[in-house]
């Protein structure tokens, strides 16, 4: 058993005092209405994970990468984002995504990777985007959207275009060679890319200490010239704070900016690992009690802004919807076998057109055992 | 006082071969006797020099496709690296590198490579090996500056930092990474900075004086050879010549590298020995040495046999017993 060794957040500002009062120093000036929101897309997103992870141990989805535990830091930073801005996640960010307006629906139906799925059922689950909600797609293959995220920002500052562009990675990231070439090229160019590390300190099973000899991850982006900060990124008010600070000076600067979120992941890597194989409870329950929920929970009963009918009022709310929509998506039929062949060449060469036909009229179209 | 001129007089000697080497390495390409590129060292003597006096015959250097220097400095003769580049049979890798890729694990030297960055990661690997086998050996790592923007120098340099690997990474920051100056490709200026994320130790200096790249280089190697993890070293140096043969230098002015050749390090190696009260004969005495030397490597390699076909296909592959089934039956 390992253990990561960062575990307090010491020097590390905090908007949310234990007892739910708030540090104005470090919190966003934003309405209680605001911060309404901002819990509901923290308590949607587990609402779903929980969900999602008990269809998957059914049998009913293949897959699910949750976010559990780093609702925060995710939705902290989406949602301070403006709406022009881009974001190119990495694979844990759906509540990013929904809170951008995505339709739960076709969430659910790229889960089901079904006929109605957006990227046609040729994905693993959880590998969603959106390009009319400046989402970008996800990136299995681990920093790869860094430099995406990177050559994305130029073209923008090359057109003018004053938005900022945001990328997702893990603290195991930023040993990828991406993260390396992206940071320096975004550096040299002064892209507008906002640098999101989520250090939820484990790489699948390899605690962050282990993954550098650095002080920290933000250390980092001072080899590349960028400005980094830590922000607590258990607490969503901090973290929306930090961004939003983060923002204004990228495009004042007319630099990158990269900010070291410190969460934790309380759940596995995905529905394919078992975190009890190489960590040991008793950190996660420490953890546990920075829990981002909990202590947004605190802050908004101390305003008067929540209570507990409210509570469950909020998660009956997302478990009927979300309940129609797996009725929905199960319902649906899978995509046509035809649907493979498409979008690879503008028109279809002779050589596919054959394949198509041999497929379509083949024994997988009429033996429905094995579609 | 006698001890330090005759240290001095070695690494002058060292120094001249290099660059006598490399004079005579660009006359046979011009003559069209040496195929493929050929990177010249001259006016970055003094790093291979400097380097190689601190290390032991078993440690493990690497270095770029920029290798003649570094390898003749570990011991590689002039005879074998001379016959490499004429593609001949008692070349070092047996005329079938050339001048990128020289290779000579008896001095302790392996490889130079095409690959940027690339073997930042083999480097590494040598080191990790070290630590592993306690072997007490150290691997050092020579790379231009252009390569530290890539991914293999990250990687390489990360795990170095992480598992604390005897491991000396050389930055020769000779200005010009082909004809881009490091400006262009680095928001930072000073490469050692990177160093702070891959929490190791870092060093930064002028590389004209031999002297002091082997006494700063000595310090890294020491802590590295006690268990103090590795070091990266930036070295501001200057190359006189274009980035290869084909390379003109449109990018820089005759007045910019004049003004380099002022602190052309044979040049402030003489005057110290100078200073040391070595005379102009002792010197020559020296020099003709060495001229004699690359006239000999040279005349050995225009006459050695050129690489041979079967050493070629035996390279590729390890040896196996096993027998091919014959083709074209059941």
């Amino acid at each position: 058993m390992r253990r990561p060794s960062i575990f307090l957040r010491e020097g590390i500002p905090t908007a949310i005092r234990p007892d739910g009062t708030l540090d104005r120093t470090h919190a966003p000036d934003i309405s209680t209405e605001r911060k309404r929101e901002l819990y509901v897309a923290m308590l949607r997103t587990r609402v779903i994970d929980g969900r999602l992870e008990r269809l998957q141990r059914q049998g009913r989805i293949g897959f699910h990468i949750g976010s559990l535990g780093e609702e925060a830091s995710i939705l902290g930073s989406a949602m301070a984002m403006g709406a022009q801005d881009w974001i190119f996640p990495c694979y844990r960010e759906f509540g990013a995504l929904l809170s951008r307006g995505f339709p739960l629906q076709s969430y659910v139906d790229n889960m089901f990777a079904n006929a109605n799925d957006i990227v046609k059922g040729r994905q693993m689950p959880d590998h969603y985007t959106s390009r009319a909600h400046r989402f970008g797609s996800v990136s299995s293959p681990i920093g790869t959207q860094i430099s995406q995220a990177v050559g994305f920002a130029w073209a923008a500052k090359l057109k003018r275009d004053p938005i900022t562009v945001a990328v997702y990675f893990g603290d195991g990231a930023t040993s990828s060679h991406d993260f390396h070439t992206g940071l320096n090229f975004a550096g040299v160019y002064g892209a507008p890319v906002l640098f999101l590390c989520r250090n939820n300190q484990w790489a699948i099973s390899l605690p962050s200490n282990e993954q550098t000899a650095s002080q920290n991850f933000a250390e980092k982006a001072s080899s590349y010239g960028v400005a980094a900060k830590r922000c607590d990124g258990n607490d969503v008010l901090a973290t929306y704070h930090t961004i939003t600070e983060a923002l204004g000076y990228i495009q004042r600067e007319k630099k990158p900016m990269m900010i070291e979120m410190l969460t934790y992941r309380m759940g596995g890597h995905s529905t394919s690992d078992d975190p009890r194989a190489y960590r040991v409870d008793d950190e996660v329950d420490r953890w546990a009690k920075t829990d981002p929920l909990v202590r947004m929970r605190r802050h908004l009963e101390h305003l008067g802004g929540w209570n507990e009918t409210d509570e469950s009022e909020a998660k009956q709310a997302v478990e009927q919807e979300l309940s129609q929509c797996i009725e929905r998506a199960e319902a649906a039929p899978p995509p046509e076998l035809d649907t493979m062949f498409d979008d690879v060449y503008q028109t279809r060469p002779p050589h596919l057109q054959q394949q198509a036909s041999q497929l379509i009229h083949g024994p997988r179209a009429v033996d429905p055992h094995l579609r | 006082m006698a001890a330090q001129k005759d240290t001095l007089l070695a690494r002058y000697k060292d120094m001249f071969r290099i660059r006598r080497f490399e004079e005579e390495a660009a006359r046979g390409y011009a003559k069209g006797k040496i195929g493929g590129f050929l990177h010249l060292y001259i006016g970055q003597e003094s790093i291979a020099v400097g380097a190689s006096a601190t290390l032991k015959p078993d440690d493990y250097v690497f270095q770029t496709y920029r290798d003649h220097g570094t390898a003749i400095a570990r011991g590689t003769s002039t005879r074998a690296a001379m016959a490499e580049l004429y593609g001949k049979d008692p070349g070092i890798s047996r005329g079938l590198g050339g001048s990128m890729h020289f290779f000579d694990p008896a001095n302790g030297f392996y490889g130079g490579y095409g690959i940027i960055g690339g073997h930042v990661a083999l480097a590494a690997g040598a080191a990790f090996k070290s630590k592993y086998k306690k072997e007490g050996t150290v691997s050092m790592c020579f790379f231009g500056e252009g390569a530290t923007n890539i991914g293999g120098f990250h990687e390489g340099a990360s795990l170095a930092g992480l598992w604390k690997l005897p491991m000396v990474l050389v930055c020769e920051n000779n200005t010009y990474a082909m004809g881009t100056p490091f400006s262009r490709t680095s928001p930072v200026e000073d490469i050692t900075k990177k160093a702070a994320g891959y929490g190791m130790a870092s060093d930064r200096f002028d590389g004209h004086d031999v002297q002091e790249v082997e006494a700063r280089i000595g310090a890294a190697v020491e802590l590295a050879r006690s268990g103090g993890g590795p070091t990266l070293i930036e070295i501001l140096t200057y190359r006189f010549r274009g980035h290869s043969m084909s390379d003109p230098g449109k990018y820089r002015t005759s007045q910019e590298v004049e003004e380099r050749k002022k602190r052309d390090p044979l040049k402030v190696t003489k005057t110290q020995l100078e200073s040391l009260g070595c005379s102009e004969d002792e010197i020559l005495a020296l020099e003709n040495q060495v001229e004699e030397e690359i006239a000999d490597a040279v005349q050995f390699a225009e006459e050695a046999p050129p690489a041979r076909h079967d050493v070629m296909e035996r390279s590729v592959y390890a040896p196996s017993n096993y027998v091919y089934p014959p083709v074209g039956q059941p």
